[in-house]
Parts: C-alpha cells; sequence; structure tokens
C-alpha cells in the first residue's frame, strides 16, 4: 500500500485547547497559518543570490563571482537568475528578502553556527532545543511539526511528538510487537521512544518505494499541509553552500544550492493553491560568505547573509535591509558583509505573527527576553 | 556484564564462549602490530582506486562531454558504460564489505570499533567523487594503518591523504607572497594569489584542539599559512591534476617564518609537522579526544572522571593510539554497570549481525567475484544500500564534522522505523538452520543479564521473525 496523507495523519489531530494552559491553538473559524523553516547549511551567500547593483567594491573583490546576468528586484538590489520560483512569488508580492541580517554569531565555524542557528542561543551546544521547537510549545501547537528529513532537527525540538517524512519502503512489525516494545519502553522510562512508538503506530504498516528527493519531499509537505488538522509548521534542509572553491557565477555549485532552494518555493506554492495565502516560508542558515573571491574562485566564511521569505502572509514584496555598504571599512573585520538585523528578530516576529502570539511572549519565553525587535508590521500581514 | 561485549564490541556469536576476564578480551585485540583485515578477496590499494576516479572524473570530462556535446541521450549511455567501466557502483559496497568483516568474523572486533570512530573523527564527508572511489581505501590506508601510531603521525597522515587534501581544498591554498603568486597568468587575468581557509579551519576545529582552545581566525589564517603549498603534484599530472599525489610544492608556499597562535614556526616542508606536533601536543587536544570517545563507547554526557585516565594515559604516553585506546576501554569497563550508551544505526546493526552469526557481509566470492565492465548484483549492491537506507553511510556524512554520537541524533520517527525495517533484514539474512525458535535462546543467554526475563518477552510471539524485531529493538541492544 502506498502511503496516503489520511494514514500518515491519522492520530496527531490537535485538541482545540491545551489542557491547562489556556492559550488557544486554532479554531475552525480562523484560517490555518504555517510556518516553514528552509535551512541552508554551509553558509549562504547573500552577495551571490541577492547582490547590490552597480556597487564598485563587490566587483572589484569578485571579479569571476560577479553575475553577468541578474533580474533586478529594485534600484538596488537584484536576483540570481537561478531563482526563477522566487521570482514569481516576488512578482506576485509574495517574495521577500531580508538583507545584510545573521544571528549573532562571528566566529565563522560551520558547526557551531548551525547549532547556534537552530537553538537560537548564543553559546554553542548550550540548549538542547530549538527555537521553533520552543515556539510551537508556547503556542500549543503539539504534533503539528514535520521535517523532511530523515533525523529530527534541533530547530523543531522542544515540543513533543513532532513527526518526520523521510520514505524508504517496507513493512512495520506487527501490533503485537509494537504493543510489548511500548510496554517495555514504559517499564524503562524511555519516553523518547515511546513518543516515537505513538507516531509510528499512526503510519501505514507498509510503505512501497518513494522519491525522497527535494522535489517530492515538497510536494508531500505542501499535500499534507494543506489538510486542516495537518502538520502547520515544516523544516526542510538545502546543504552544499560551503563554496571555498569553484563557487560558479550564474551556474555552478553556489548556484546548485539557491536551485534546490527555489525549488522547496515553487513547489509549496503550486502544491499549497490557495492555503498559500496564509503561509509563510523562511530560510536560515549559519553565516554568510565573505566579500572577497579566494584565488581558487570560492569564498570563506563570513558573518551578514540574508534571510528569503516566502507566502501570502508577507506584506509586500521587499528588500529588507538596514544596508552597511561593502567598504572596507564597512565590513564586519574588514572582510564580510555586516549584519545589521538580528535574524531572530526576524524569526521571532514570523513566529508572533503565523502563531498569533504576542512578539514579547515569543521573546521572553523563546529567546530569554534578549533584545530583539518586533518586525511584524513591517515584514507580515498582522 | 555481558553488555561490555557490545559496548567496545559488537557482542558475542551465539556459540562464542563467553570470555572469563572481559577486560583482558577487549584490551588484548589492541595491539602494536595492526592486523590483516578478514576479508580474504582482492582489496584495491589507495592508489588503485585512485586511478579508477582518474578514469572516471577525466574520461568525463575531458571526452565524452566534447564528444557527446550535441547528443544529449549518446552522453548519457555513454557515460553509463563509463561508470561501469570503472566500477563507480561497486566500489563502496566492495569496502563495507571489508569494513563490516573486521566486526562480525574478525579476532579483532574491538580495533574495529575503534577504527570506526577515527573514521568518522577524520571523516571524508560526501564530495565530488570521493565516496565512490576512494574514502573506503582512504579509511583502510590512512586511518586503519595509522592506529598503531600516535596521535600526532594519525593527524599528519591523515593532513596530507590524497582525499583530504582534495575534501577541504588545501589544494586551492596559495601564498600570496609566494612564487606562484607573481606568475604571469596571475596578472594578465587579475587573480591574485589567497590562501583557502577551510582546511586549517577544520584542522583546529574538527581534528585537534577543538574550539575549546579558544583560538581566533588570525589563528586560522596563519595556520593556512603554514599549510600553502601542500597540494597536488602538477610537475607529473599537468592534464588530471586533481588525482596526482600531494606533495609540498614550495613554489606554492608563502616564504618566511610564520607566526602561529603567539609561536613561530619553520618556513617551508617543515612548518606543517610542526604546527601538528604543536596542536596534538596541545591540552584542549586530548581533553577533546578523550571526550569524544567516551561520548562514542560509553555516554552522550562524560564526566571528568571518565576522560581523566585517558587524558593521563595520553600524556604519560606521549600520545601514543594504542595506549589511550587502551584506557578508553578501561574506563568503559569500569563505568560499565552505571552507563548505556545508545548505539548508532550501523554499530547496531553490526550487533544484530554478530550476534545471530548472520550472512553479514556476504561470502568474500560474492565480492570477489565482480567483474569490472559491469554494475553490482543485487547481493553486491546490499551494503550501500542499507547503509544509506539506515541514514549512516560510512562515506555519506554531509559535512566535515561527521556523524552524531548523541542519542538524541538518531531519534526521530523515521530513523526508529529503519530500526524496525533492517531488524527484519536482520532476520531475512540470518543462517537458513537458525530460523528458529530454539536459536533465540542461544543468543539471548550469550548476550544478555536478564536472558530468562528476554526469552519470556520474546516467546509471547510464535514466529522466529517477530521475536528477532523485538528482541533487536528492546532498550538492551539498543543500548550497550
Amino acid at each position: 500500500m502506498k502511503i496516503t496523507r489520511r494514514n500518515f495523519l491519522k492520530g496527531s489531530l490537535a485538541t482545540l485547547f491545551l489542557a491547562g494552559s489556556g492559550i488557544p491553538v486554532y479554531s475552525a473559524t480562523k484560517a490555518k497559518k504555517n510556518l516553514v523553516v528552509v535551512m541552508l547549511r554551509g553558509g549562504m551567500d547573500a552577495l551571490c543570490a541577492v547582490p547590490v547593483i552597480g556597487d564598485k567594491d563587490l566587483k572589484k573583490r569578485r571579479k569571476e563571482l560577479v553575475l553577468e546576468e541578474t533580474i533586478k528586484l529594485n534600484s538596488d538590489f537584484s536576483l540570481h537568475p537561478i531563482l526563477k520560483g522566487f521570482h514569481e512569488l516576488w512578482k506576485d508580492k509574495k517574495g521577500a528578502v531580508v538583507h545584510a541580517t545573521n544571528i549573532p554569531y562571528t566566529q565563522r565555524s560551520h558547526f557551531d553556527g548551525q547549532n547556534l542557528m537552530e537553538s537560537g542561543g548564543k553559546i554553542p551546544y548550550k540548549e538542547k532545543t530549538g527555537w521553533l521547537g520552543r515556539g510551537m510549545k508556547v503556542a500549543g501547537l503539539k504534533q503539528k511539526g514535520l521535517a523532511l528529513a530523515l533525523p529530527m532537527p534541533l530547530l523543531l525540538r522542544g515540543v513533543p511528538q513532532n513527526n518526520n517524512y523521510f520514505p524508504t519502503k517496507g513493512k512495520l512489525p506487527t501490533d503485537k510487537v509494537l504493543s510489548l516494545l511500548k510496554n517495555v519502553y514504559s517499564e524503562r522510562s524511555e519516553d523518547e521512544l515511546i513518543s516515537m512508538l505513538e507516531i509510528i503506530k499512526s503510519r501505514p504498516k507498509e510503505r512501497s518505494y518513494a522519491a525522497d528527493d527535494l522535489y517530492s519531499l515538497a510536494n508531500e509537505a505542501g499535500k499534507l499541509m494543506k489538510e486542516t488538522d495537518g502538520p502547520r509548521v515544516a523544516v526542510f534542509e538545502v546543504g552544499g553552500f560551503d563554496t571555498h572553491a569553484a563557487q560558479g557565477g550564474v551556474h555552478g555549485t553556489h548556484s546548485d544550492c539557491l536551485k534546490n532552494m527555489d525549488l522547496i518555493f515553487a513547489t509549496l506554492k503550486k502544491r499549497l493553491k490557495e492555503e498559500f495565502d496564509n503561509t509563510l516560508i523562511v530560510t536560515l542558515t549559519e553565516f554568510g560568505r565573505t566579500i572577497k573571491q579566494n584565488s581558487g574562485l570560492g569564498t570563506e566564511h563570513g558573518y551578514g547573509s540574508a534571510i528569503f521569505m516566502g507566502g501570502g502572509l508577507l506584506k509586500k514584496n521587499q528588500i529588507y535591509a538596514d544596508w552597511p555598504g561593502l567598504k572596507k571599512k564597512e565590513l564586519f573585520e574588514g572582510r564580510d558583509l555586516n549584519s545589521t538585523i538580528d535574524a531572530r528578530s526576524v524569526y521571532a516576529s514570523a513566529m508572533s505573527t503565523v502563531f498569533d502570539i504576542e512578539f514579547k511572549t515569543i521573546k521572553d519565553k523563546v529567546f530569554w527576553g534578549e533584545d530583539l525587535n518586533n518586525l511584524s508590521d513591517k515584514l507580515f500581514k498582522t | 556484564m555481558k553488555n561490555f561485549f557490545r559496548k567496545v564490541a559488537f557482542g558475542l556469536k551465539p556459540d562464542e564462549k563467553i570470555p572469563s576476564d572481559p577486560l583482558t578480551w577487549a584490551t588484548s585485540q589492541i595491539s602494536e602490530k595492526i592486523p590483516e583485515f578478514s576479508y580474504k578477496g582482492k582489496i584495491y590499494s589507495e592508489k588503485e582506486m585512485r586511478k579508477f576516479y582518474r578514469e572516471w572524473v577525466y574520461n568525463d570530462r575531458k571526452k565524452l562531454r566534447k564528444k557527446f556535446k550535441k547528443d544529449k541521450k549518446g552522453y548519457k549511455s555513454a557515460k553509463n558504460l563509463l561508470r561501469d567501466a570503472t566500477g563507480q557502483k561497486f566500489w563502496r559496497n566492495l569496502e563495507i564489505a571489508i569494513r563490516h568483516k573486521e566486526a562480525t568474523s574478525s579476532d579483532h572486533p574491538v580495533l574495529a570499533k575503534l577504527w570506526y570512530f577515527w573514521t568518522n573523527h577524520f571523516t571524508i564527508s560526501d564530495k565530488d567523487m570521493l565516496s565512490y572511489y576512494s574514502t573506503g581505501a582512504y579509511q583502510r590506508e590512512t586511518i586503519r594503518e595509522n592506529l598503531n601510531k600516535t596521535f600526532e603521525e594519525l593527524t599528519y597522515e591523515a593532513t596530507v591523504a590524497w582525499a583530504m587534501i582534495l575534501h577541504l581544498d588545501n589544494s586551492e591554498n596559495v601564498g600570496p607572497k609566494s612564487e606562484d603568486a607573481r606568475a604571469d597568468w596571475r596578472k594578465r587575468k587579475k587573480r591574485p594569489a589567497t590562501i583557502n581557509e577551510n582546511h586549517a579551519r577544520e584542522l583546529l576545529e574538527l581534528h585537534t584542539v577543538s574550539p575549546n582552545s579558544g583560538y581566533t581566525q588570525e589563528n586560522i589564517q596563519e595556520l593556512a599559512l603554514i599549510m600553502t603549498g601542500w597540494a597536488f603534484d602538477d610537475s607529473k599530472h599537468k592534464t588530471a591534476l586533481e588525482t596526482a599525489d600531494v606533495k609540498f610544492q614550495r613554489k606554492y608556499h608563502e616564504p618566511g617564518k610564520k607566526i602561529f597562535w603567539g609561536k613561530e614556526f619553520p618556513n617551508g616542508k617543515k612548518g606543517l609537522p610542526a604546527a601538528i606536533k604543536f596542536l596534538a601536543n596541545h591540552p584542549s587536544t586530548s581533553e577533546f579526544i578523550a571526550y569524544k570517545l567516551c561520548r562514542y563507547l560509553i555516554t552522550d554526557y562524560p564526566t571528568k572522571e571518565m576522560t581523566d585516565p585517558i587524558v593521563k594515559a595520553w600524556k604519560k604516553n606521549d600520545g601514543y593510539l594504542p595506549e589511550i585506546h587502551k584506557a578508553a576501554i578501561e574506563v568503559a569497563f569500569n563505568f560499565n554497570s552505571k552507563y548505556t550508551k545508545f548505539q548508532n544505526p550501523e554499530n547496531w546493526w553490526l550487533q544484530m549481525g554478530t550476534m545471530t552469526d548472520a550472512k553479514w557481509p556476504a561470502a568474500d566470492e560474492k565480492f570477489d567475484n565482480y567483474k569490472l565492465g559491469s554494475g553490482p548484483d543485487p547481493y553486491q549492491a546490499k551494503p550501500h544500500w542499507f547503509m544509506k537506507d539506515m541514514g549512516h553511510h560510512p562515506y555519506l556524512s554531509q559535512q566535515p564534522n561527521g556523524y552524531s554520537d548523541l542519542a538524541e541524533d538518531w531519534m526521530s520517527p523515521e530513523l526508529i522505523i529503519r530500526r524496525f525495517l533492517y531488524a527484519r533484514q536482520g532476520y531475512i539474512i540470518l543462517k537458513p538452520d537458525n530460523k528458529n525458535n530454539e536459536f533465540y535462546e542461544k543468543v539471548v543467554n550469550n548476550n544478555f543479564n536478564n536472558p530468562d526475563k528476554i526469552m519470556k518477552l520474546l516467546n509471547q510471539n510464535d514466529k522466529p521473525i517477530d521475536k528477532h524485531i523485538l528482541l533487536f529493538n528492546l532498550p538492551e541492544v539498543l543500548r550497550a
């Protein structure tokens, strides 16, 4: 039997109110709003994806990497031509960019940086939950998260019973074996395993082959999110942005990665149809890349990057930035695009908008009351 | 106590005699000599494998792409022929079979478990065509062959290994004041020489001192300058440079004495070994490695009581790996009853294979029969597919930090589903005579402290396959 959406979701119906919390989740009269986070691993080069138009410093430092052709977005910025899906969203006023932004992490390690972009904290490996998981917990969104990946990303941890989808074929154990296992896990207080079993029990007993490429994953996510009782939060992973050599321009390694990201935006738009109006997609990366190309025609680890956003919950198409400039003295440590907006302000505002929770509550309960700005009315439909 | 055989190895075979002195059983497997592989078919050298890599990359790039410029279909079929001619889809299977046989069919499974640790520490992640042709050979010749040396020697060999230089772009790391920086073509093409920080950063962060040591961005750049010149030898392979041997080449090296982390390092070829010597002997390195070893073998969050004896052994023996390994095993032994370690998918799968004496990997002849020019047959294709599907392929780590050793990173509905599905596969590959209820008594008696309780549970199922799936998903098996 092929996996069906109905089977996949069975048993994951949310209650309208979380016992004890008193926080309304959503009701039938209120539209279901979705938040999608696309993690871009390796350091997304915002100066390649959304270059500033006619900047002499950029041209000078990136002789071979400057794109010969771009799509003009406004008087100041253009778009990498591979991002066709995003451009369609932009034209439809459902695409926007926050530029010169990043998490407040400046040490340039992928792994510490990725840990922090997911945890939302400032000390690597200190937090065991992700900002998205904590946000969902505040919103009472139990059983409403879906990772389109084989592991459960740290980003989603912190709220129980998130699901993931990464197909393989095969037959699950008999109900008897599953229930015997459940008893043993309970005896041993294997809480995580019990929680996994509960989700697995709602899955079809047998799965046939299904593709696990990004298009197929986005397609499945779109199908599931379209359901009224389906997931409200989805997380994707796109890797390969760490282009120290042969980064390429219009074509090449970095452009291939951007294309993968674009595919997720375009597929979700197509699959979610009218639900796309109640959806917000945001990207997340650990850092940007140096403005200067190296002699291997790649770029090194940097600081400021950009956030791509899509969906009908955006206020308008815009490049939202407090542009720091690209002159040597304007660069972070003389080498990187600076970050003038704490990316966590964008994510906190996004959660406040999609989960219908006061910004201050998110700031206090998810980001430990840190100094973040509410950008909701600037970026999103509130 | 019986879980110790799984903690530091992969458990005992159904008919294996239970060792009376488990600690000696384990430490005696760590010797000054690296034993031969248990796989007895032909094992290809790293250089032979690199030749296949070269044939694939350069025939595709230089010949096929030109020849079939306007014939997409023709290109596709010519490319498939080239795949088979270079054994592209087969080698990973052979390499995993060689790797896994060390766990399931050797007399030194403890060494195998430690080998896996180091292949993950010095990860070659999935980049270019490395996984297809070279990562397996690198893990054999660079990592395993040096497990009887010091950490410093192992680190040096891993750093200058062909696969690592390609993986972390040091071939692109050129001194801004080097001879090559002054080359005419650079002026003509306006391409000034620059350092490439990638390898230097990971040598610090992942392979030696770790971020706990407090190095700075400046230190990374200083180390990168020391590393300039370690690249593919361009005097021999003008046309297939990417696959040429790694050689120190002065013309790419930044001239002059180097200051790194406040210390002076020699110019030239001696700079890198001196820097590695400094890093290997930095106190942060022994602490970092001791912590990682305990995290791999004992528990997700090791204590100082666990790491101290390993650091002590490191100091006493100047980082000599066999003594470090013995110390780690002794710590695992001393903390055995108090801590259990959630097993990653590959180690779990190999424990199942060992404890049930299953047909994993398939017989040597099945792999040795492979004919170059063809694809792998369904038997030969299993190792690669199984490990990939389980999410724990030893050559396909997504990033240079390798796979996680934390339980929470192996916990998701899809990953737990894999444990169920592959427990079923584990039953399928049992020897036919063992697919019966009596067999499980032997397996359970030999490997668990509470055999009666487990058998009582298993016997609630009639079919041996259900017993099998249940057994290998019990907490006693998932953790060791």
